[in-house]
């Protein structure tokens, strides 16, 4: 089988590493800290929350241990837009049982909840533990080895897809094309019997 | 003051066909200019390579204008089921496509005659085949060739396929089991060094913009090359209306700056590429005393049959892990094995199937296109569950004409630039709920057959409407079509209208290719026919 379908990625990331830099930090917003905006009570009642929906279990921690300020500042930066809404959703009034609060939230105010589910799965899942836990390493860059045959090819699957005909209705017809002549293999459709090698050789070794 | 000189031709939009345009017709001597609201941007500002990629791409990168709200942006009234997706900037939305990369079919343009419903085209695919091989070269498209799903064609593809990856090929392997149709996507994503860019790897990040450059947008593959030839391109600017004079014919167009300061751009002869949403907003909001009811509508179809594809998502879940967080946006592999008309089904013309990544972490945790979400201990085992363990099947299913679906003018929104914003009325079709009920079942077939676990279903998708056709259709007769077979307007004879909205029919397939193919036939026509081209004294 090609490594080009299952070989083990070759991580081209390079000098092109994830980073923490948020989009953000190039305008105002570097310069603010979200945090101001949301209380110890808020904090308090977003740990609850966070115990509620993603505690620790099956070997991962939980989003109240992983979603501390940090995380917070850095899913608030990178989403300013988010912070009124998350704030809206932390807010005293609702109650201090997380249950409730979020069928309220879910009932009453759908945009708010989502927002805070945003934060706090933005916050847990871009935590490096989170993401060694899950077996996660981020979007890598892999190289193509558009070099090498495919294994689909090799394992005659698109010989298969030409052995069954032209799929294509022909408008002149209205019926199923029919294409006199047409390659029954992928060898033939690139290596016509006149051009073929001697001995049959399909030319697919990249020489 | 000296008076400016006119433009040989204005585009109004620096998206896929505006580029098309811009280069053919700079290459061919034309004074062109371009007014594009949008900017620049540099593959350095895409979020992919960093950890707050699936944040943003929820928001700064959304691929709805009414999600990210930028100023370069104009609101969109939604009546609709579907959310119209678009992009304002240099290169267009192509800078957010998958870059999924299929031809219409030779039935695509037949489908009154063949299924008795809708209309033909006025023209045959063999007529755009010579420019869906130029725009393959133009772009870089990366595929295998000889797929039977289409007629054989003498010229392959620039570039060799992109991989199919662990899911393409365990679907692959099912679809041999079944008989159906299967091949490699045809994508305009590079899967080696060309012309310049780099290829592809595989982060799958298309849709918020391409780090390497190797997916093809017009600010990448065009922009350049007709900017060398002379082509002047202003960015941040937004029209408001086209001008015409009292013979008939366009003079240019009325922009505004990002100061909102108004400018006059004048021009022999305008050529519209703002999109099937845009152009038609902008031919209505061009209506005056000579033209009530918005510019070039004599037909009264200007905005009238909108069609968007309606799209529906079958998820696949395995035991094994895909990776399936990898690989190009674009597609993995495609299926066309149920495109055709079989009328046994229950209704006609049919849908392309496309195999697709399933993103990462974020997006598996949340609330998935289906409803599905899992909280408490077992968020866990869901997220393992599916992260990297899934395929998607989307369906795109082809949307019938209905002049019911149209854009108009709001009475109350505005850009930021107080120009009314369009407000798009739209419901899916009996026919095409059909079809996609009956392709749902197919596509659950094919990834229980691959060895799926369990299948969640999106049955309509909302945020799907990347494909923007129809408002300004082409067709021989003024009375019953806004354009002629050349994208030329029959009412206004130095007007054309380039982009998505010159779709007769939607086809069931990915429309950029065919977009640009008839672009760049459009511009072939402006260059053979210049010296007979009228245009205002």
């Amino acid at each position: 089988m090609s490594g080009r379908e299952t070989g083990a990625p070759t991580d081209l990331t390079g000098g092109m590493p994830a980073t923490d830099a948020a989009p953000g930090d190039t305008d105002a917003w570097a310069e603010v800290d979200p945090l101001t905006t949301v209380d110890a009570d808020a904090r308090r009642i977003f740990a609850a929350i966070a115990e509620r929906l993603i505690p620790a279990a099956h070997g991962m921690p939980s989003a109240a241990e992983v979603v501390g300020e940090d995380r917070l500042r850095f899913v608030l930066r990178a989403r300013h837009d988010l912070l009124e809404p998350f704030v809206a959703a932390l807010r005293p009034d609702l109650g201090e049982d997380p249950e409730a609060r979020l069928a309220i939230l879910e009932r009453d105010e759908p945009a708010s909840l989502a927002a805070l589910q945003l934060v706090l799965v933005g916050g847990y899942y871009t935590d490096k533990r989170v993401r060694e836990g899950i077996g996660y390493p981020g979007q890598l860059a892999i190289e193509v080895r558009s070099w090498e045959v495919p294994s689909y090819l090799e394992e005659g699957l698109i010989d298969a897809v030409l052995a069954r005909g032209q799929v294509w209705r022909d408008p002149n017809t209205g019926q199923r094309a029919i294409v006199e002549g047409r390659p029954q293999t992928y060898a033939e459709r690139y290596w016509p019997a006149e051009r073929r090698p001697e001995g049959g050789h399909d030319g697919r070794d990249g020489t | 003051m000296a008076a400016v000189e006119p433009a040989d031709a204005l585009i109004i939009g620096a998206g896929a066909s505006g580029g098309v345009v811009a280069r053919r017709l700079a290459e061919a001597g034309f004074r062109v200019v371009c007014l594009e609201q949008g900017d620049w941007h540099d593959k350095g500002e895409f979020r992919g390579i960093h950890l707050d990629w699936e944040l943003t791409a929820r928001k700064q990168w959304a691929t709805s204008p009414n999600i990210r709200g930028l100023p370069e942006d104009y609101p969109i009234v939604e009546d609709s089921p579907v959310s119209p997706l678009m992009f304002s900037g240099v290169g267009g939305s192509m800078l957010i496509f998958a870059g999924a990369w299929p031809r219409m079919l030779p039935s695509d343009f037949r489908v009154r005659s063949l299924d008795g419903v809708a209309d033909d085209w006025p023209l045959t695919y063999d007529e755009l085949l010579p420019y869906f091989r130029q725009t393959d070269r133009d772009f870089g498209v990366s595929g295998l060739a000889g797929d039977p799903a289409y007629p054989p064609d003498a010229e392959d593809p620039p570039l060799p396929p992109l991989p199919i990856g662990s899911a393409g090929l365990k679907v692959a392997r099912a679809h041999t089991r079944l008989g159906w149709h299967w091949w490699p996507e045809f994508n305009s994503i590079l899967s080696a060094p060309y012309d310049g860019r780099r290829p592809c790897v595989q982060r799958s990040t298309c849709q918020s913009g391409c780090n390497e450059g190797a997916k093809a947008s017009t600010d990448l593959t065009h922009w350049p090359k007709a900017i060398a030839k002379g082509a002047r391109l202003v960015t941040g600017a937004r029209v408001r209306q086209i001008e015409t004079n009292d013979r008939g014919l366009a003079t240019g167009a009325t922009w505004v700056d990002r100061e909102e300061n108004e400018h006059f751009e004048p021009a022999k002869v305008v050529v519209l590429a703002a999109n099937a949403i845009g152009t038609a907003r902008l031919l209505l909001l061009s209506a005056d005393g000579r033209h009530p009811d918005g510019l070039a509508n004599s037909s009264g179809l200007v905005g009238r049959r909108l069609m968007m594809h309606p799209f529906a998502n079958v998820a696949g879940l395995f035991e094994e892990p895909l990776m399936s967080w990898q690989g190009q946006f674009g597609d993995l592999i495609e299926s066309l094995e149920f495109y055709e008309t079989d009328e046994r089904r229950g209704f006609v013309r049919g849908a392309r199937w496309g195999l697709a990544p399933t993103g990462g972490p974020i997006n598996t945790a949340l609330p998935s296109r289906a409803g599905t979400q899992v909280w408490g201990p077992d968020h866990h085992l869901h997220v393992r569950s599916h992260l990297g363990h899934g395929a998607n099947w989307g369906l795109f299913a082809e949307d019938l004409p209905d002049e019911a679906n149209h854009v108009t003018l709001s009475g109350s929104v505005t850009d930021s630039s107080g120009i009314p914003a369009p407000e798009v009325h739209y419901a899916m079709g009996d026919n095409a709920r059909k079809m996609l009920d009956f392709h749902i079942e197919r596509a659950t077939e094919s990834l229980l057959e691959a060895g799926a676990h369990s299948i969640e279903v999106d049955r309509l998708m909302r945020y799907s409407g990347w494909h923007l056709l129809g408002t300004a259709r082409m067709g021989d007769d003024p009375e019953t079509s806004v354009l002629d077979r050349w994208n030329r307007t029959h009412d206004v004879p130095n007007l054309y209208v380039v982009d998505g909205s010159c779709f007769v029919t939607s086809s069931g397939v990915n429309p950029t290719s065919t977009i640009v193919a008839l672009a760049l036939r459009a511009a072939e026509h402006m260059v053979e026919t210049r010296f007979e081209q009228q245009v205002p004294a």
